[in-house]
């Protein structure tokens, strides 16, 4: 049956040995990760239990190469871990199933398929085991020159998988191009296949490997410290949320707890980080829709709000910010108390303007549908499953400190259209200013636990190290597989929750790394929000009401 | 052909030379009236991009200088480019810059183009040298508008280069 | 249409009068290091170099290489020897040549046991 080993209180253990028990809530808050070891047979059962569980959804998929004997993961070596991440909200835990997987396919998940769709083709290209049922799979992640040598996690698959996109049938008559990955001036490559009719949206699906970068392979080696600096750079605009997550994940790890003032910090740069977001989707949105005038007042706000990072943490983007165990420094509360009201206000006037602006709202209002069936099917996470009337927030949902004594409301809407995903962002933006409020005045300073971080004599730098190099001997003592350590972190970003798993060796060098920023996460909505009723120029304003990054689904 | 960091040898020009020269400084004249330039994601994280769309906005207003953007690389003078360099972006690269018409120039911006960050291996070519004959370089990471607008006016000879002389040591007790 | 008009009369300009005129902004912006010179000895040296997460710093011999061009301005050096390591503020480094960036700084020969 399912073996359950649970790292937290046994309340928990009770609960989950028979799932069908699952309406009861988790005993203690220190429970709020689970993982469940599931032989690979009875996984689909177990798939077919959770996701009718209401207020449960699939997170996260993704696999690890079991760790040799030495403890360090060979990249040939079999067998495979098949872990999925599952978010039971109701409950305010997460819960890792995790699946030794030694054969090339493990079973066909339909359950999850569409929330998992894109999971299992970067599972299939990184460790070549696949989903039994033979159905088609995507090339997402690596390159088509990808060769059998290419650096992966894991093993290369037998076949190289294909390019297949569902069938579409418009009147006998529908042409299909790709677009891209070079597109408008100043905004991130993006290569994507549309199928239209002539102006109508038929079909349109996302290629995210030109931009793959292995960020998680760069990883395995690391220590935390340099580890961070990457995951920083990941993706720019969520910088701080990654960070927190990354930084959450390694605290769980180690058992290190930073302290009150160290995570209202934190949570003080995220809150900025929401802010600026906002406001550059605000500017975004304007420029789709060709209100010149409003995108350079909401412009204006984004750079007062950079100013207002810079002043506050020393950096326009809030890099540098997040620590292991806390914060690298605290905020500049004087420079914040006095910049932020006035940018914020700015921010304010001119979001007030604009939805008094009737030619923009009707421009914004019925683009881009996207119903709240289609954001539970596909696990979307933000203010894109908010605008649906999904209540989903990781600061609510799963808080950690400080926001369990700091919550936010949360700002949902109903209609699912553009203007609902704007409006839900500018509540969250109001909201985000008063949480700031409340976090300084309750005290912020660094307070940075270093004690129990492993050290870093000697450590390969990621990118600096050739990846593919085999590493060198004798690292990583002791150690039956699977007695590696390993921990979960989350932070709610301004496009939703990001998350972050670690497994540390025991000198507390990484050698799993899976880094799942919400636009890892949400990109498959767009193309639900983009097909039909919808034409070429609103693929823009759908885009923008996202505010997703490529950085982030294509690391 | 690059408008900017050609100095001869005095008294040894041929006629052919001074002639590029002054070709030179008079393309470099005419940038630095009306410059179109086309951005190149080739993997960056999307600060830079940020920065970059902020020099449109009204706190630094590019057109108050004559620099423009313009999606089509048939109406570019410049590439600004951001990102390692990914590999599986190589097409597109080379595309965008043999689509740009002569005299063209290329800047690069960003830790990530520079080369830091991410090494050559695999995945990237570890910066935009590599691929693209830079005439321009901007550290930062992101770099901030202002730095931009410094380098964009360097690259079009409208302001000197200052980081040749910088020694970043401070001699003394620190201010 | 008048609604923003008359907002954006009421504001004003905010346009940087860079590079006509200095841009307080500036002062906020997060630069490369500038080294102590004094302070720079070998063991100094290698321990900037061995916090430096990008390849910015390296030691050859008795000089300290910096490549301001790989430079991230994370600050990680300032955190590990803050004696010898001080903000810089330049953020004007635009370069024509990539080897305009990298700076050989003289090292204070061996460190006293």
């Amino acid at each position: 049956m399912t073996a359950v080993r649970t790292e937290e209180a046994p309340g928990l253990r009770d609960l989950l040995a028979d799932l069908a028990r699952l309406g009861s809530a988790p005993a203690s808050r220190a429970s709020s990760v689970v993982s469940l070891t599931v032989p690979v047979g009875g996984l689909e059962q177990v798939v077919h239990r959770l996701i009718a569980e209401p207020g449960a959804r699939l997170a996260d998929m993704f696999a690890s190469a079991e760790p040799q004997r030495s403890g360090w993961p060979e990249r040939n070596s079999e067998p495979v871990r098949l872990r999925m991440v599952w978010a039971l909200d109701a409950h305010r835990a997460y819960l890792i199933t995790e699946s030794l997987v030694d054969s090339a396919s493990y079973p066909e998940l339909s359950d999850i398929a569409p929330a998992a769709f894109i999971e299992e083709c970067e599972i299939y290209e990184q460790f070549g085991i696949r989903p039994a049922g033979g159905k088609p799979l995507n090339r997402l992640v690596l390159p088509p020159h990808a060769g059998r040598d290419f650096p992966r996690l894991g093993r290369a698959p037998l076949e190289e998988p294909g390019e297949v996109h569902a069938l579409h049938l418009v009147g006998g008559q529908a042409f299909e191009y790709p677009f891209g990955p070079v597109r408008q001036v100043g905004v991130e490559s993006l290569y994507y296949g549309l199928v239209t009719s002539g102006e109508e949206v038929v079909d349109l699906y996302l290629f995210t490997w030109h931009k793959h970068r292995g960020v998680e392979l760069r990883l395995q080696g690391c220590c935390l410290a340099d580890a961070l600096f990457y995951v920083e750079r990941m993706e720019g605009l969520g910088a701080v949320a990654n960070g927190w997550a990354f930084a959450a994940a390694a605290e769980a790890v180690l058992g290190i707890a930073p302290t009150e003032e160290a995570l209202r910090a934190r949570a003080v740069a995220l809150e900025l980080e929401r802010l600026y977001n906002h406001a550059a989707a605000t500017a975004a949105l304007c420029q789709a829709c060709g209100l010149s005038v409003g995108q350079a007042q909401a412009e204006i706000a984004l750079e007062r709000l950079h100013r207002v990072n810079a002043a506050a943490f020393g950096h326009r983007y809030l890099f540098g910010v997040i620590d292991i165990g806390g914060v690298r420094q605290a905020p500049d509360v004087a420079a914040l108390r006095a910049a932020l009201p006035a940018a914020y206000g700015e921010l304010r006037r001119a979001t007030d303007a604009l939805l008094a602006t009737n030619s923009l709202v009707d421009r914004l209002e019925a683009t881009g549908i996207l119903t709240a069936e289609a954001a539970r099917r596909l696990g979307l996470v933000g203010p894109v499953a908010r605008s649906t009337g999904l209540s989903l927030d990781a600061r609510a949902d799963h808080p950690v400190a400080p926001y369990d004594r700091h919550p936010p409301a949360v700002a949902t809407g109903e209609a699912g259209d553009v203007l609902a995903r704007f409006r839900v962002m500018l509540a969250e933006a109001g909201e985000s200013v008063a949480l700031i409020g409340d976090l300084l005045d309750a005290g912020t300073g660094t307070g940075t636990v270093r004690a129990a971080i492993p050290g870093s004599a000697g450590r390969p730098l990621p990118g600096r190290a050739a990846i593919g190099q085999p590493r060198p001997a004798g690292r990583g003592q002791g150690g039956e597989p699977g007695n590696l350590r390993h921990g979960l972190g989350w932070a709610e970003s301004s496009r939703g929750e990001t998350l972050a798993w670690l497994a540390l060796d025991h000198d507390g060098l990484i050698t799993r790394a899976r880094l799942r920023p919400a636009s890892a996460r949400n990109w498959r909505g767009f193309d639900d929000a983009a097909r039909s009723q919808n034409v070429f120029t609103d693929i823009p304003i759908i885009e923008a009401s996202f505010w997703l990054t490529v950085a982030g689904i294509a690391r | 052909m690059t408008a900017a960091g050609f100095s001869p040898q005095a008294g040894e020009e041929s006629a052919e030379e001074l002639a590029a020269a002054q070709l030179r400084r008079q393309v470099a004249r005419q940038f630095g009236r009306s410059l179109h330039i086309r951005t190149l994601d080739t993997g960056s994280c999307a600060a830079c991009e940020q920065e970059i769309r902020l020099l449109a906005a009204p706190h630094y207003d590019l057109h108050r200088l004559g620099l423009f953007f313009t999606p089509a690389p048939r109406h570019a003078d410049m590439l600004l480019v951001t990102g390692p360099m990914i590999r599986a972006f190589d097409v597109a690269v080379r595309k965008t810059y043999e689509a740009m018409p002569g005299p063209k120039l290329v800047v690069a911006t960003g830790a990530c183009a520079l080369g830091g960050v991410y090494q050559p291996d695999a995945f990237t070519h570890g910066g935009a040298g590599e691929m693209l004959p830079v005439d321009v370089w901007i550290p930062g990471c992101p770099p901030s508008p202002l730095a931009l607008l410094q380098g964009l006016l360097v690259a079009v000879g409208r302001l000197a280069e200052k980081s040749r002389t910088m020694t970043f040591v401070q001699n003394g007790n620190p201010r | 249409m008048p609604l923003w008009f008359a907002r954006g009369l009421r504001r004003g300009v905010v346009t940087t009068r860079y590079p006509a005129q200095r841009d307080p902004s500036a002062a906020d912006l997060p630069t490369p290091p500038a080294f102590c010179a004094e302070k720079l000895t070998r063991e100094v040296a290698d321990q900037l170099c061995q916090a430096c997460p990008c390849g910015a710093l390296s030691r050859a011999g008795d000089a300290l290489t910096f490549d301001a061009g790989a430079c991230t301005a994370c600050g990680r050096c300032a955190q590990a020897v803050p004696g010898a390591v001080t903000r810089s503020g330049e953020f004007e480094l635009a370069a024509t040549r990539r080897e305009h960036l990298i700076k050989q700084i003289p090292l204070v020969g061996e460190s006293e046991r």
